[in-house]
Order: structure tokens, then C-alpha cells, then sequence
């Protein structure tokens, strides 16, 4: 059974389009992640699975459960971590974990100990004393203590420094050992090239792509990088090369489809040395936003 | 202190808030004015009812230490002058306190001053700049109460001089501008918004109790002096003025705002001069369900209503006796208590009265319930309840009884409270009548909460404002429109109109359970449509 599983999942505010015929599959088990810019509808799709608004139109299941219309069954099997982290400021750290662990029912007591001294959080302070990087904590701390099947994660880890981001790391590599599905919105790029089976895309309320990082990269563009001994050839008419630049014997280009034609017209020019990369997932997001990618803007 | 572009801004934005407070305020305190002088003269036209009036309510003791004393109550600049001193002090207090504490520590706590002062300003100017935008908050309740006060004087009937009317406006002040000042040092010295308001209502209070030990004593009269809501009475508008009274005010407004300034420079920002018990023992018995939260979040608050309820009920009993001879005195009045169905005299007929006034206290709480509900929805904690199993209908509903719960019991307490004070002036007055008569100040609050749900259900962003209005109308209906009107239908759209005025007559359990009921309907309509609708921020 899937763990989330939508159709046609829209949700419009007035005029606005926020999220546009979501059709989504995440199986059990799955470590998912969600991306897209500010505004691009990720935390309107969670707050669509959550129940918290209603659906203009479609359908979505979190196990076999519509969770638009039986939202208490469906966050029996889910936790939920919010990326800002509104909690009530008189109570204390302690206090709040006492009160989500007891309105979500399940909690496991030991594993809470553990992430309060793995995320080093002193749990005696009252929230509004935190700093924002420590309610943050707290309320990762309270979806995570819950080993929940479904783990909705909407930009974890913001405010957190590099230790506790890596912290954080451990927790979903944990999840994911235990068979927890994990839905994980984010901006942080290395995070989901870290950590996800899979990634989609979101833009403007569609989703534009969906895949391993490896289908990803399939689909797109090889970096390569080139240094000659004399003057470098002209090797922008051949087959699948574009963006081609050319610093005095440097030549840097990116190939799309198969690399043959390209290693053809190189054969007996002289080449000293080659470099080729794989895009990153960050090049390859801007790519989908039509921004510059790094070469091209240090050519320019 | 430079006044180019961006160093202005905190001013411009406190300003911007305070005076629009002030503008809604300076209608409340004109229509006051204007509607105690009209009120009085329309009321006792003849020099023969005003001069019983004043015999009666000159001579009553526990009026005096509750509105201050009576000077020439045979005129109407007299009576307005007390009537108006009396209540929108205290009221301009409180308005003052309050919107300081949201200007000042209200946005630090929410962060906005980060912003602000990331810019071009520091913490001491950008807290004297708020200052001066509270300042204009301040002049234009002056400048709306000033007109009206002027205007209203003009009036043949009334008849004040310019300048007497001028300074009525300004004695009007006294009281907001010393509590501006205190809600501005509070505000520095608190950590939070809500114990900034604790500690200047606690200076409210001893201010109020030393006034009242002063006007109820000749010995005691000196005390006056040691209270700002004392200075204030010292003015003595329309009635032999004596502007010396304003050197302690602007004394006392100094010294705290130059105090506040040095300590806003000093601290540093979302820090506070009082230490915050930031660590406290933890005390999760209530913590195991969101009723239980609710219950833990809204019980200071409930504990505050219940207390100040019971201290007033209990003044009121204390002085229902003494007070009763007064009303004997006027027809109109008896004449206003048949209108609202009481037949009873005496002590029973004031309670009945006052007890309505009450009643407008508890719709208020009741309206706080529906804002606190509101709250927890826009600050976005109720998302961490909703999110879990957590259904929005049980949620919504326990947080409503809760409120219901906290109105019955303001409600008995304050029946009760005024039967022991009733009692220890003989006033003849049962236990179950004072009872019944605090029962029965429940209905419209419970019509107000049920009302709120339903806005709070259908349009949540509207729900607290909506709610306050309805609870602030009806207080305005049953203060002013009632003096001035008999209109049945425009005292009707007033909740407060729909109870008898217990125990100056029996209670009408069937408009009771008519006002219960529809609230009661009101709540269910409001659940079902909070269970369908989207959780909407602030």
C-alpha cells in the first residue's frame, strides 16, 4: 500500500493557484524529497495532506485513509514538523513534548531521551526563551519521538546550524531503517541528494518532475570541462553539445544525450586533460527555473 | 532628536495604531460626556429634582468612594463633571496601560522591533519615538473629547464655557496619560506583554484603592495626593477648577518616561529589567489533552475575571443599601428600572441595575474566550493539535465549554460576593435571590460566546473584532442609549436587554433559556463550519 497517494490534488485561494492536479504516489518505506521555491505550493500540499485545509479538488490517501475526510484516523499513522516553529511560549520544552507525545497518543519515551541529547536541547527552558534554532528542535523532537509511519517534514531544518543539520541526517537515515516513510520538503539541496530515494519537483503549483536522482540526472545536461595544448577546436556544431565557452585553451560545454559524438570530434586535438561531472541536484532545480547556472554566469 | 526619514519610523508606526485607538476611544469618552450632561438635563429639568438628587447622592458614602466625591450635583456641570471623572479616569487607565504595553513590549516580543531596529535607530530612541507615537494616541482622544465636551456645551440646556469644557477634556486625560507613562516603564521592565499589563494593573489598583480610602474618609482626604487617579479628581473640572493638580501629572509623566527611556537604552532588545523565571519546575498534570491546555492557558486569565468580579460584586452589595435611597429619589430612574422589569425598591432595585453593568463585564470575558480561541489559531499552535488525532469538532467544542464554565462561575461568584456584602449591611437581601440574580448574568454571555463561535466558524478573522463589537455595543445600548431613548427596537439589538434586572425583579428563565439556546445553536453551526473550513493564520 502507498503511504501517500493523490489525484488530482488541487487547492485554489480565490484566484490564486496554489497547488494544481497533484497526482502523487510515495509507497511505504520511501524517503521522498519535496522541492521548490518559496511559494511553489510544498507546504500547501502538506497542509492539504494534514487536513488543515480543504482540497478545491482530487483526492489524497495517506494509507489507504482520505485524509480530507477522516483526518484523525490518518494522523494516528503520521507526525508532522512544521518549519516554523509556533509553540506556546509559556510552556516549557519539557512541557511540550509532554503534551504532543500525549495528544498524538504514542510516543516513545526512550528514543525522546535519545534525540534530546543528540540535538543537545536543554528541555527546562520555556519556549519563548529558546532561541529560534531551539524550538526547532523541540518540535522536530516532538514529530520524531512518535516513530510515526508517515513522517511529514516541511522544511525541517531551518534555523539549525551544520552539527544539529547533521544530526537531523542521523534521525531520517534512523526513519528509514525502520521502514518509516518520509515526506521531506526542503530547500537544502545536499540535504535531499543526501538523504532521498526520490525527488520531485514542484514549480508554480505543478509538479514538473518526479524521479531517483538518477532518472534526474539522466534527463539532463553532463558538465564537461576541457584544456587543450594549442588553440581548441570549434565544437559547437557538433551533436548534442550547447553552452559552449572558451577561455584562451579552456573550453567548457555541456552534453546532452550521448557523449560519442563530442569524444569523435576531440579524437587527435590534442587534448591535455578532461573533466566531466555529473550535474548536481542544484543545477540541476536552477536548470528547471530557467536561472544561470554557475559556468554561464562565470563566463559571462 | 533627528527627524529625517527612516529615524521616524518607529513614531510613524506607534502613531499610526495609537492614534487610531485613540479616535475609536475619543468617540466612546464623547458620547459620554455628551450623553451625561444631555442625560442629567433632560433627566431633572426642574431645580427641585436636582436638589433632592443631590442630597441623596451627595450624602451616599459608598458612591463617593466608588465615582469620587460629589460637588454640586444641582448642576448639571456638577454631575458631569463626576459622572464623567468617575468612570472614564479609571476607563483611559486602562485603555492607556494596555495599548502602551502593546506598542512597546507587545511588538518586541513579536519580533517586529528586530526589524525596525536593524535600521537606522537604537533602542532608547526607538523606544522615545514610540513614546511620541503613543503621545499623538493620547491628543486625539483629547482633541475628539475636547470637541464633543466643547460642543455639547454650547447647548442651552448644558451651558459649560469653552474653557471649562477644554479642561474638562483635559482632566479627562490625567488618568490615561499617568497609565501611558506606566504602561511604557512596565513595558521595559516586563518580559512579555501580558506581565507588563499584570504589573500595571497591580499600580491600577493600589492607585484606585488609596482613592478610595481618601474620598471615603475627611480624615483621609490628604491620600488623594499619593494616587494618580487621586491628581486626577484634584482637578475638579467644571467645578472651580484647579489646574495645580496637573504639576504631579506631568511630574509623575516625566519621571517614568524618562525612566523607561533609560532603560530601553540600557537593556538589551527582548531582554527585560525584572529577571524572567525562565526555567521553571514543570507541571504537566493539565498538559494531557488540548482541553486540559486550554484549561491551563486560560486559567490566569479566569482567575483574574472571577476575582475582579467578586471584588466588585462585593463593593456593590457593600453599598446597594445606602445607594438604594438615592435611586427612591429619581422618577426617571425608577422609571428606567420598570422599563427593564424590575418592581422591587431598595437595595434590590440598585443591584438590579448595577448587576446589568456586571453582566456586560462577563459578556467581555466571554468575548476574551472567543479571541483566545481565535488566537491559538493565527499564532498557528493549533496546527501542532490539529495535526495529530485531534478532532477540530471535540477541540472546538471542550475550548467553548471551557468558556461556558468560566462564565457561569464568574457569574455565581459574583452573585454570591454581592450577597455577602448585602449582608453585612442588613439589606434584607437572601442567598438564593443574589444567587439567582448572578445566574442570571450568564445568559447574554453565553449568547456572546455562542455568537462568536458562530463568526469564528464561518469568517475566523473576524471573529474577535466581531465579537468585542457586539459585547461593546450592548454595554454602549444599556450606559447611553437608554437615558436618551425608549426606541423597544433599538434597545433590543442589546444583549444586555434581554435579562430582568435581578434581584429588583425574579429572573426570566424563559428569555434566559431563549439567549442560552441560541447561543447553544450558534456554537453548533459555528463547529460544523470550523470542521470544514481552511485553519487561516494571522
Amino acid at each position: 500500500m502507498d503511504a501517500i497517494s493523490t489525484e488530482g490534488l488541487s487547492k485554489s485561494f480565490g484566484k490564486t493557484e496554489a497547488l494544481v492536479a497533484l497526482n502523487l504516489r510515495v509507497p511505504e518505506g520511501e524517503v521522498i524529497g519535496y522541492l521548490g521555491p518559496n511559494g511553489a505550493g510544498k507546504t500547501t500540499t502538506i497542509r492539504l495532506l494534514l487536513g488543515l485545509i480543504t482540497a478545491t479538488a482530487g483526492h489524497a490517501d495517506l494509507f489507504g485513509i482520505d485524509c480530507q475526510r477522516q483526518p484523525v484516523e490518518a494522523h494516528r499513522r503520521l507526525a508532522y514538523v512544521p518549519g516554523e516553529a509556533a509553540l506556546w511560549p509559556a510552556l516549557t520544552g519539557e512541557e511540550t513534548l509532554h503534551l504532543l507525545g500525549a495528544v498524538h497518543g504514542k510516543m516513545d519515551a526512550r528514543y525522546r531521551d535519545v534525540l534530546i541529547a543528540r540535538f543537545q536541547l536543554d528541555p527546562s527552558k520555556r519556549v519563548r526563551a529558546y532561541s529560534k534554532g531551539n524550538r526547532q528542535k523541540l518540535i522536530l523532537i516532538g514529530g520524531l519521538m512518535t516513530r510515526a509511519d508517515l513522517l511529514l517534514l516541511d522544511e525541517p531544518t531551518s534555523g539549525l546550524d551544520p552539527l544539529m543539520e547533521q544530526a537531523f541526517r542521523e534521525c531520517v537515515r534512523e526513519a528509514r531503517e525502520r521502514g518509516q516513510t518520509v515526506f521531506l520538503s526542503s530547500h537544502i539541496m545536499s540535504e535531499v541528494e543526501a538523504l532521498c530515494d526520490r525527488v520531485a519537483i514542484l514549480r508554480a503549483g505543478r509538479l514538473i518532475e518526479v524521479g531517483t536522482m538518477a532518472e534526474l540526472r539522466h534527463l539532463s545536461a553532463l558538465s564537461i570541462e576541457l584544456q587543450f595544448d594549442g588553440t581548441p577546436p570549434d565544437l559547437s556544431t557538433v551533436p548534442g553539445v550547447s553552452h559552449v565557452t572558451v577561455h584562451g585553451n579552456r573550453v567548457r560545454c555541456q552534453v546532452t544525450g550521448p557523449v560519442e559524438p563530442l569524444l569523435d570530434a576531440l579524437a587527435g586535438r590534442g587534448v591535455r586533460h578532461l573533466l566531466s561531472r555529473e550535474p548536481s541536484l542544484e543545477e540541476l532545480f536552477l536548470a528547471h527555473y530557467g536561472a544561470t547556472s554557475p559556468e554561464e554566469s562565470d563566463a559571462a | 532628536m533627528p527627524l529625517d526619514g527612516p529615524s521616524t519610523v518607529v513614531t510613524r508606526l506607534t502613531a499610526r495604531r495609537a492614534v487610531r485607538s485613540g479616535a475609536i476611544w475619543g468617540g466612546v469618552f464623547g458620547l459620554y460626556v455628551a450623553a451625561s450632561a444631555a442625560g442629567y438635563a433632560t433627566t431633572y429639568p426642574t431645580p427641585a429634582a436636582r436638589a433632592r438628587l443631590a442630597r441623596t447622592l451627595g450624602g451616599n458614602s459608598g458612591l463617593a468612594a466608588l465615582l469620587g466625591p460629589a460637588r454640586r450635583l444641582d448642576t448639571v456641570a456638577g454631575f458631569t463633571s463626576w459622572r464623567t471623572m468617575g468612570v472614564l479616569t479609571v476607563v483611559g487607565a486602562i485603555w492607556a496601560m494596555l495599548l502602551a504595553a502593546r506598542l512597546l513590549r507587545g511588538e518586541e516580543e513579536e519580533g517586529r522591533w528586530e526589524l525596525l531596529l536593524s535600521g537606522r535607530t537604537t533602542r532608547g530612541l526607538a523606544a522615545a519615538q514610540a513614546m511620541a507615537g503613543l503621545g499623538a494616541g493620547l491628543i486625539t482622544l483629547w482633541a475628539e473629547t475636547a470637541t464633543v465636551a466643547v460642543w455639547v456645551g454650547w447647548s442651552g440646556k448644558v451651558h459649560f464655557s469653552t474653557a471649562g469644557s477644554l479642561f474638562l477634556a483635559t482632566a479627562l486625560m490625567a488618568g490615561a496619560a499617568a497609565f501611558l507613562a506606566v504602561g511604557a516603564l512596565t513595558g521595559q521592565l516586563a518580559a512579555t506583554r501580558r506581565q507588563a499589563n499584570g504589573i500595571a494593573a497591580g499600580v491600577l489598583g493600589v492607585s484606585f484603592l488609596i482613592r478610595m480610602v481618601a474620598d471615603s474618609s475627611a480624615q483621609l482626604a490628604w491620600l488623594r495626593w499619593a494616587s494618580p487617579l487621586g491628581w486626577a479628581e484634584e482637578l475638579r473640572p467644571l467645578t472651580g477648577s484647579r489646574p495645580v493638580a496637573l504639576v504631579p501629572v506631568v511630574i509623575w509623566v516625566a519621571v517614568l518616561a524618562t525612566t523607561a527611556f533609560v532603560l530601553a537604552a540600557k537593556r538589551d532588545l527582548g531582554a527585560s529589567a525584572l529577571p524572567s523565571r525562565d526555567a521553571p519546575p514543570p507541571h504537566t498534570g493539565l498538559l494531557g489533552s488540548p482541553a486540559g491546555l486550554a484549561v491551563r492557558l486560560t486559567g490566569p486569565v479566569a482567575i483574574g475575571w472571577i476575582t475582579g468580579l467578586a471584588a466588585l460584586g462585593l463593593v456593590l452589595g457593600l453599598v446597594a443599601q445606602t445607594a438604594a435611597s438615592a435611586i427612591t429619589g429619581s422618577a426617571s430612574i425608577e422609571k428606567a428600572i420598570r422599563r427593564l422589569g424590575g418592581y422591587r425598591l431598595g437595595a434590590a432595585s440598585y443591584l438590579g441595575v448595577a448587576l446589568v453593568i456586571a453582566a456586560a463585564l462577563v459578556a467581555f470575558a466571554a468575548a476574551g474566550q472567543v479571541a483566545a480561541a481565535r488566537d491559538e489559531e493565527a499564532a498557528g499552535h493549533l496546527d501542532h493539535l490539529l495535526a495529530r488525532p485531534v478532532s477540530r469538532t471535540r477541540w472546538l467544542a471542550a475550548r467553548l465549554t471551557i468558556g461556558a464554565a468560566l462564565v457561569i462561575a464568574a457569574s455565581v461568584v459574583t452573585g454570591l460576593a454581592a450577597w455577602v456584602g448585602a449582608a453585612t449591611q442588613h439589606s434584607g437581601l437572601g442567598l438564593g435571590q443574589l444567587v439567582q440574580a448572578g445566574l442570571n448574568m450568564a445568559p447574554p454571555a453565553l449568547f456572546v460566546l455562542g455568537a462568536g463561535a458562530l463568526v469564528y466558524g464561518v469568517w475566523p478573522r473576524a471573529a474577535t473584532g466581531a465579537t468585542y463589537a457586539l459585547v461593546a455595543w450592548s454595554f454602549l445600548i444599556e450606559l447611553v442609549a437608554s437615558l436618551v431613548t425608549t426606541n423597544r427596537l433599538l434597545l433590543d439589538t442589546s444583549v444586555l436587554s434581554h435579562i430582568t434586572p435581578a434581584p429588583a425583579a425574579n429572573p426570566d428563565w424563559t428569555a434566559a433559556a431563549w439567549l442560552t439556546g441560541l447561543g447553544v445553536l450558534g456554537a453548533a453551526v459555528g463547529i460544523i463550519r470550523f470542521d470544514r473550513r481552511d485553519l487561516a493564520g494571522a
